[in-house]
């Protein structure tokens, strides 16, 4: 733990330095990319991933069509940097927390998912559409493509971080890469329940996030897990 | 009448298994602690219907061991609260918003828990001191779930008759409204412009604007919880100001309101040193047929003894055309209830004023308890006044109040003479 602490400060440092001097063309460059994803979440929302056309993306970002290639090869490399920005944005804003420090583990894990559901509200359409699309083995989005890995581990990376902390403090027995990969599988599944949630302020899929997390935190905490 | 019913009857399913444990006493009573505590955890993590069962279970100290007890008024208060995060996120799912971007201030730690959910104090933007009651996601979709459980598993009591359909529904149907915090807001303002005119009561303050189905914004009401309130020592003048004050609130409910605050729990009840009393948690309000307030002016005079006509109307309006209960049933389960009244307000003349502490209060709610659990009496209409009731005189109890019941009853009770002609009693009307 206190490797990847040094890790982060590290990390932090140098992001610092990299910010002192933000090249006007990285910026400019970011500025497009946001655009094009903007207008392309309003498109795959509206028509799905599939009878979206790039064409039809270039066009409403206002650039030419030669130039979204430059910045995204297909449209799936653009629902992926939707999600690389929503898991930098959760990580960001996760260990700003500063209350989440003390907070036991089952809210800490409910932060997280509840943080990330409600990056998604917004692009409720778009994320059922990207459901579907994933669930192909060639699709770059699916868990097992190559394109997904990296953002695959950053994620699963956090949240073992998370629940080794728990470990450290003795509020769980070990869990070891099992415990982050069993939550991923959990997110996906909540992901799924909060599509299919069509009660007010999706307040069923809240009940079932806080039930679910206190109850296996409660079990980890009682012992006698047989993987 | 006299007690709860519905809670009676589970609790003798409830007594069973704690008589058969264990040999030794030291051990049966280990075992019975262990158990008393597993119930209340499961009860606390269900959050729904059980739960309210379990704190009508904790009112009948009598019938239940005193480790279960123990274990089970810790849910009156003492509910696991939802964490900060997880109440932020409802109360945005609710209002549309995060509470420290409605209000002043907010404090993130519960001061109380409700079965359905959690109170927290917050200063609103125009500085007024509120309590901010949001209620747990998707509670009305988990009772009805439960309930549903609940029918299949008391099947095989329903077969028998102990459980009738229509009392869980009835059950059903009282805590599916206390899910909706609007309807609580109704009643709050009901009882707060009707109430005002008795002079000891205190009721809330709604804000509107800050409430919606399942967040209710109400003002601060004075007072200490029975408990704590007993713990400053209150001289026996200050315990029969409150106590006859009790009684006051429920006849005026009863014969002026046609409406009763039906959620008698300790919790519900605050007091004060001037002997005013603070009434919170409306989410349980019954509003009675005008019959029912009749028929209990009816019993209550006792002339029935001796009126063949009068008291057949009351069985009439007590247990409907239905057939399902046998003539010696009925009439055993009229006269326990008669002779609880005997105790509780005694027909003498002048009225004396009762010691309330005195254990056979307590015993003899217990032995009616019994009498009409063995005769089958399970009115819908009479659930929930006698619910009140029964919650009343355990509290009169705890205070050690002496209250001169038949004369505070008989300021209120309607001239029998008007009864028999069947008048109208509300006077609001």
């Amino acid at each position: 733990m206190n490797i990847s602490g040094q890790n982060q400060a590290a990390k932090r440092r140098s992001q610092a330095k990299r910010s002192k001097k933000p090249g006007r063309r990285d910026l400019k460059k970011e500025q497009t990319k946001e655009r094009i994803l903007a207008a392309a979440l309003e498109l795959f929302g509206a028509k799905g991933l599939a009878r979206t056309t790039t064409k039809a993306i270039s066009k409403k970002a206002g650039i030419a069509e030669g130039t979204l290639f430059n910045y995204f090869k297909t449209k799936e490399d653009l629902a992926l940097y939707f999600f690389q920005k929503e898991t930098n944005d959760l990580i960001k804003w996760f260990n700003a927390q500063k209350r989440m420090e003390k907070a036991p583990l089952a809210e800490r894990l409910f932060a997280i998912i509840h943080r990330q559901l409600e990056y998604l509200t917004p692009y409720e359409d778009f994320i059922g559409a990207v459901f579907f699309r994933s669930l192909q083995a060639n699709s770059k989005l699916s868990p097992l493509s190559f394109d997904s890995q990296e953002l695959r581990l950053k994620y699963l990376r956090f949240i073992r971080d998370i629940l080794a902390q728990a470990e450290e403090k003795k509020e769980i027995p070990p869990v070891g890469e099992l415990g982050a990969y069993a939550l991923g599988l959990f997110y996906i599944g909540m992901v799924l329940h909060w599509l299919h949630d069509t009660s007010g302020g999706k307040q069923k899929t809240l009940a079932l996030l806080d039930r679910s997390l206190s109850l296996a935190t409660q079990l980890l905490k009682k012992g006698n897990w047989a993987w | 009448m006299g007690a709860g019913i519905l809670g009676n009857h589970l609790a003798y399913q409830l007594q069973r298994p704690f008589a058969n444990q264990g040999r030794k006493a030291e051990q049966r009573q280990a075992l019975r602690r262990k158990n008393a505590k597993q119930i209340r955890e499961h009860l606390q993590i269900l959050r729904g219907p059980l739960m309210k069962l379990g704190q009508a279970l904790s009112m009948q100290t009598h019938l239940l061991d005193s480790e279960v007890v123990e274990e089970l008024s810790g849910l009156q208060t003492q509910a696991p609260p939802m964490h900060p995060t997880l109440m932020r996120a409802q109360f945005k799912s609710a209002l549309g918003d995060y509470p420290e971007q409605v209000f002043r201030s907010f404090e993130l730690e519960p001061f109380a828990a409700a079965s359905l959910g959690q109170v927290h104090w917050a200063v609103t933007k125009g500085g007024d001191e509120v309590a901010v009651k949001i209620q747990y996601p998707a509670m009305r979709e988990a009772i009805q779930s439960d309930f549903e459980m609940l029918r299949t598993a008391a099947f095989p009591v329903r077969l028998t008759g102990h459980l009738q359909e229509s009392v869980v529904r009835e059950a059903e149907r009282g805590i599916l409204e206390e899910t909706d915090y609007l309807n609580e807001a109704r009643n709050i303002e009901r009882f707060r412009r009707q109430l005002a005119t008795l002079g000891i009561a205190h009721v809330p303050k709604v804000y509107k604007e800050l409430s919606c189905e399942q967040v209710l914004t109400m003002s601060r009401v004075p007072g200490r919880h029975l408990q704590e309130f007993l713990k400053t020592k209150p001289p026996q003048e200050l315990r029969d100001k409150i106590g006859a004050g009790l009684v006051r609130l429920f006849f005026f409910q009863l014969f002026r309101m046609e409406a009763l605050h039906a959620d008698p729990h300790p919790g519900n009840y605050l007091f004060n040193e001037d002997g005013s009393i603070g009434l919170i948690d409306f989410g349980c309000v019954k509003y009675l047929k005008p019959e029912v307030a009749r028929c209990y002016a009816q019993f209550w005079s006792r002339e029935w003894l001796h009126d063949a006509e009068l008291y057949t109307d009351i069985v009439r309006v007590i247990f409907g055309d239905r057939k399902a209960i046998k003539e010696p049933h009925v009439r055993r389960c009229l006269e326990g209830i008669g002779r609880f009244y005997d105790e509780f307000h005694p027909l003498t003349d002048p009225p004396v004023a009762l010691d309330l502490g005195d254990p056979r209060f307590m015993d003899c709610l217990v032995k009616l308890a019994k009498t009409l659990l063995q005769n089958k009496f399970l009115s819908p209409e009479f659930l929930f006044l006698s619910r009140t009731e029964s919650g009343m005189c355990n509290q009169l109890h705890i205070l050690k109040a002496r209250v001169a019941t038949t004369q505070i009853a008989r300021e209120w009770m309607p001239p029998i003479s008007r009864i028999k002609r069947g008048e109208k009693l509300n006077l609001n009307h």
